[in-house]
């Protein structure tokens, strides 16, 4: 759990990458509900299980400031194909997963197909979906 | 440990066979041996609604007027998986309401994540004190295991169900209707918060979580409102289940039964290492990094009684077990109904010496569940109260007790074979002068009428037996811990 998350958020702290130069075949859009309207939402979205669960570079991340209880991500022209998503809501907006101190996370996080982990996080085989076209699903980020 | 390291392969052994499933093999122990008090481990299926309690003996004592609150597990079996071990089930708590002559009761189980999830799949995947891992089980913090199973706490008006690896639990004291996990504070969210919290006779509530070789120590006021907390660092990562408290001092008892690995079920991951014997750490109230470390010879152990401090030395009641061999295999044979074959636990005190020394009487006293007034929490007293017959097949107890430490004399009421009885509350009467002007208030498990009852004893006349007794029109299995709320 604890290295997850120490990966999760070294990844999701990065910049934005820029969007690879590809087919567009397909949008992916999340739509996320959360407790509180305050801080902002880290996205990272994987198109393989190696990167996924490997703790590797990620497709595509966004942020997003929430300002309402239901926040909108979209990630435009990705090719067909599998993806996973995993997401965290940045209660304090520090751009970091918060923790207590035993090195639990005390701020929401969510993966996609609201797959939940086993004391760790929610693997591919529970959080890939497949994308043949756009693509929504509305994830719970509330605590 | 050679038995308790012995049943552990033979439960790997086991799990390893594909045919032989383990549950197949502990459905034919079960039935090779069903004791007379496997009802104490038995399976509630749904919430009890509330229901008057018939007086069967005596006459209902005068001003006697409260609630007595209980939890303790009550659900370990599904179809597709149970547990594996008496603290796993789920927490069902009971209120039993004294008004006047008569006695409601009424029970409901904890609504926890872990037992949504559970009903829902048909199966105990949690992992927990003695249940192994399921890969179906959806685990993203510790609550989401959380079976707020062990005891309960007033915190101002709201009831709250405690386990010790996660949050509290708030319920409404009147409806028992859960209303969610207590974070105290947000950066503390998902700390543990242990089952047994020390509260000062003005109310304010201390308590610890344990996290391997650190503790946070909590300290809410008399509301359960957050005041402070802070992690301190512990001599080494001991299991500790209970602490005590005098009132400057913390006394936090660090047996040596040992976190020295981090797997589940929580208790495959300790070691009894006797050879290391028990440290006592204590700390100030007012200065947590004001600590002094005590050192004693080897016991296993749950249960503290409160503390109190003659001149600058500090005593205690406790509990004393030989080892930690019921946590780590007892408790998963009485859930599967398995007869045991361990030493019951027996009263003892320990005395911290101003000059650093410590002092262990041991007493031929069969005991568990220490329990006083609460009043005189942390303060100098005579009495415990605590269960009593406890003996090598049965860890339940069928009597309840009164030690005095002022004459070392111990009194004690047997409810005899039939009865498995629970920990029982000091109640003190209206305007009470001293401190055996009290009755002793918690149920039994009558397994003859298989029914539950409520008993009402009289500390200065224990061994007359209960002043008054209700039976329930339902069986309820053998809890933990309560609270009176007067
Ligand atoms: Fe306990």
């Amino acid at each position: 759990m604890k290295a997850f998350l120490a990966a999760a958020a070294a990844v999701l702290a990065l910049a934005a990458t820029p969007a690879l130069a590809q087919d567009s075949t397909a949008d992916i859009t999340f739509t996320f509900e959360t407790g509180q309207p305050s801080g902002q939402i880290m996205v990272a979205l994987y198109d393989s299980q190696s990167a996924y669960d490997g703790g590797g570079r990620p497709v595509r991340v966004e942020r997003v400031s929430v300002t309402a209880t239901s926040s909108v991500v979209d990630f435009a022209d990705l090719p067909a194909g599998d993806y996973a998503m995993r997401a965290f809501h940045d209660l304090n907006g520090d751009g970091e997963m918060s923790r207590n101190p035993f090195g639990m996370p005390t701020e929401p996080f969510a993966f996609s197909n609201n797959a939940r982990g086993n004391m760790g996080p929610a693997g591919w085989d529970r959080a890939h979906f497949t994308v043949a076209g756009d693509t929504a699903q509305t994830i719970n980020l509330a605590q | 440990m050679i038995p308790s390291r012995r049943s552990f392969l033979m439960g790997a052994a086991v799990l390893s066979a594909t045919v032989i499933t383990p549950d197949l093999v502990r459905a034919a122990q079960a039935a090779a041996a069903t004791p007379n008090w496997a009802l104490a481990t038995g399976d509630i299926e749904a919430d009890i609604a509330p229901r008057a309690m018939r007086l069967v003996e005596g006459r209902p004592p005068v001003g006697l007027e409260g609630v007595l609150y209980r939890n303790g597990p009550a659900k370990f079996r599904r179809p597709g998986r149970s547990a594996r071990h008496w603290f796993d089930g789920d927490g069902l708590v009971r209120r039993f309401s004294v008004s006047g002559d008569s006695v409601e009761l009424a029970a409901r189980f904890v609504d926890t994540r872990k037992r949504r999830q559970e009903e829902r799949l048909g199966a105990m995947v949690m992992p927990g004190f003695g249940t192994p891992p399921d890969p179906r089980a959806e685990i993203g913090s510790p609550d989401d295991a959380n079976a707020a199973n062990t005891s309960v706490l007033m915190a101002g008006d709201r009831l709250w169900a405690l386990w010790e690896g996660g949050s509290p639990v708030a319920m409404d004291p009147q409806t028992l209707e859960t209303e969610g996990y207590v974070t105290l504070r947000s950066d503390l969210r998902s700390m543990p918060f242990l089952a047994h919290p020390r509260v000062e006779p003005n109310g304010r509530i201390w308590n610890l979580g344990m996290g391997g070789g650190q503790a946070i120590v909590w300290r809410l006021s008399a509301d359960g409102t957050f005041e402070d907390a802070s992690v301190i660092d512990l001599p080494r990562a001991s299991y500790v289940h209970d602490f005590t408290a005098t009132t400057r001092h913390l006394v936090i008892v660090l047996q040596p039964w040992v976190r020295e690995r981090q797997t589940m079920p929580f208790a495959d991951g300790f070691a009894w290492r006797p050879e290391t014997g028990t440290q006592i750490l204590v700390v100030d109230k007012d200065d947590l990094t004001r600590r002094r470390l005590f050192e004693t010879e080897a016991f296993g152990f749950f249960h503290l009684g409160d503390a109190w401090t003659v001149g600058d030395d500090i005593l205690f009641d406790l509990a004393l077990h030989r080892d930690m061999d019921f946590a780590a295999r007892g408790a998963s044979e009485v859930v599967e109904g398995v007869p045991l074959d361990g030493e019951p636990a027996h009263l003892g005190l320990i005395r911290l010496k101003a000059d650093g020394t410590t002092e262990l009487t041991r007493l031929p006293v069969v005991a568990e569940f220490p329990r006083s007034d609460p009043e005189r929490a942390g303060l100098s007293r005579r009495l415990s109260v605590h269960t009593t017959g406890e003996n090598r097949e049965t860890p339940f107890a069928r009597a309840i007790g009164v030690t005095d430490w002022g004459s070392g004399q111990t009194r004690a009421f047997d409810f005899g074979a039939d009865h498995v009885v629970d920990e029982m509350i000091y109640v003190a009467k209206p305007r009470a002068q001293t401190e055996a002007d009290a009755w002793l208030v918690g149920p039994s498990l009558n397994l003859a009428e298989r029914a539950t009852e409520l008993h009402v004893l009289d500390v200065a006349r224990i061994e007359d037996g209960p002043v008054a007794t209700w039976r329930a029109d339902v069986a309820l299995p053998a809890a933990f811990h309560g609270v009176w709320a007067g």
